[in-house]
């Protein structure tokens, strides 16, 4: 197999090497407009405009902030556990450029369709868990450490409904492959005959990406910036961009399992995952200045007591239904 | 040397470099990452057995979710420094010492006893399924044990939470 994989590697090198420049470029270009339309959206909501002054609406302010964020000295604190605190925000990274080779764009524009696809993300998204501890453990800070040990305890409980949330799609769709589960979803979306997996993967996917209302580990009014606190320049910048683009990839994962994915009439299938992903994007946002942060102790009875038991039932009955 | 043997080397250094930095590290949290570099090794041996579905399982099971829940152990524990001193007698450093080296010739005896022929069965291409039929059929019995297993130890982890010392 790796034989296999490294052939396929070799032999379609230049569309490889194109995929990966793609990736990049889409990773950077996606973290600066999301910035922008944060604020957007914030402003709005709150009865502001939000930044007008740069480029036309305000939209060249991102790039007047990441030239600000790459001119800036990167200092690293004496007392730092020197080998995390250089790794962290590097393997942040890991996760987010490795989801993007599954994540089907389009019917053909897909870097490999593999047939773990789903376990593939899932797998490694547990990385940046371990990044977020890595950042907050190396940082020798307490608030960078408070950051982190909450990371943890609501990882731990919001990674398992949103396991559970998929697997009824995965049992419908009888397929790992996120190609084939798009397919499946000709006609009628995942999203109608399983609303409750889909609020629940919805939930959890907000609670791994640590946005609001779920922001514990790095809430700024109680720990600084959490893990992030002692970063500085271009690696606080590649914490930023990581958080950014796991937004994104949380949302393409619930438009590819319950919204159809690419399908759409008329309109090109990419403009169609693209609007469905940006629109769960947005939702994402306007969760954000729409609750308060919840206490820790909500957020994990919610999780144990709310979310888990809801999805197992779910789970059951898909099992049995199908099974009829 | 072939491309695919060259990372084959690489894979296996990093589980024996994870390994080692799991058993010699002093800090805890340095021995946490040196295992979950050697689980991420043995994700890698698990594609180079051609079984992609068992390398994601590897690394969401044994990274995601028990390297995190030992974080979270390290986490709960208390500081390093107010390690007591009964946990390190000389005792216990030999009966430590003597499972090691036993543990140890066994290994040795059937590593160099094995002759390691190379299977002549083609591998599969969807493994998933397969699997899950094996599960289900023919190893229903120990299946059934594992999950067993599971129901008594989360009866025992919330026992120990609900009583635990001194509350009733």
């Amino acid at each position: 197999m790796v034989n296999e994989l490294l052939n396929m590697a070799s032999s379609d090198a230049g569309k490889m090497v194109l995929g990966l420049i793609g990736v990049l470029v889409f990773v950077v270009v996606n973290a600066l407009l999301l910035t922008w339309a944060e604020r957007k959206v914030a402003g709005h909501m709150q009865r502001r405009i939000g930044p007008k002054e740069v480029g036309p609406f305000g939209l060249i302010q991102p790039i007047a902030d990441a030239i600000k964020l790459l001119g800036k000295e990167i200092l690293t604190p004496a007392k730092v556990d020197k080998p995390l605190y250089y790794l962290a925000p590097v393997l942040i990274f890991v996760p987010v450029l490795v989801s993007f080779i599954v994540i089907p764009f389009d019917a053909s524009l897909q870097v490999t369709d593999i047939n773990v696809g789903i376990l593939v993300i899932l797998a490694f998204s547990s990385i940046s868990v371990l990044s977020i501890l890595m950042a907050g453990w190396g940082s020798e800070n307490k608030y960078s450490l408070i950051g982190a040990v909450r990371s943890v305890a609501q990882n731990i409980a919001y990674e398992i409904p949103l396991l559970l949330a998929l697997l009824p799609v995965i049992m419908l769709a009888n397929s790992l492959s996120l190609k084939e589960i798009v397919e499946k979803q000709e006609g009628l979306w995942f999203v109608v005959i399983q609303p409750l997996a889909f609020i629940i993967y919805f939930i959890a996917s907000v609670a791994e990406t640590n946005r609001t209302p779920f922001d514990l580990p790095e809430a700024e009014s109680e720990l600084v910036a959490g893990y992030h606190t002692e970063y500085s320049g271009m690696r606080f910048a590649l914490f930023f961009l990581a958080e950014y683009t796991n937004i994104f990839i949380v949302s393409a994962i619930a438009a590819t399992f319950f919204l159809g994915g690419y399908q759409g009439p008329l309109l090109p299938g990419i403009v169609w995952f693209l609007l469905k992903s940006y629109f769960l994007v947005f939702v994402i946002m306007w969760l954000r200045w729409t609750y308060p942060r919840v206490r820790f102790d909500q957020l994990l009875n919610f999780a144990w007591k709310g979310l888990i038991p809801l999805a197992f039932v779910n789970l059951i009955i898909t099992g049995g239904l199908l099974k009829i | 040397m072939t491309p695919g043997e060259w990372i084959f080397i690489g894979v296996i250094t990093a589980t024996m470099a994870g390994t080692l930095a799991a058993v010699l590290s002093g800090s805890l949290i340095y021995a946490m990452f040196g295992l979950v570099t050697a689980m991420f090794g043995m994700a890698g041996i698990y594609i180079y057995l051609n079984a992609p579905f068992l390398a994601m399982m590897q690394i969401l099971i044994y990274v995601g979710a028990i390297s995190i829940l030992i974080a979270f152990a390290i986490m709960l524990a208390g500081p390093m420094y107010r390690r007591p001193k009964e946990w390190t007698t000389l005792a216990k450093f030999a009966a430590a010492l003597a499972v090691a080296l036993v543990s140890l010739l066994l290994l040795l005896k059937v590593v160099i006893g094995a002759t390691h022929n190379a299977s002549e069965a083609k591998p599969l291409v969807v493994t998933t399924q397969e699997l899950g039929r094996i599960f289900l059929d023919r190893l229903t019995l120990p299946f059934e044990l594992v999950s067993l297993l599971i129901v008594v130890s989360i009866i025992g982890a919330i026992m120990l939470a609900l009583f635990s010392k001194g509350e009733k």
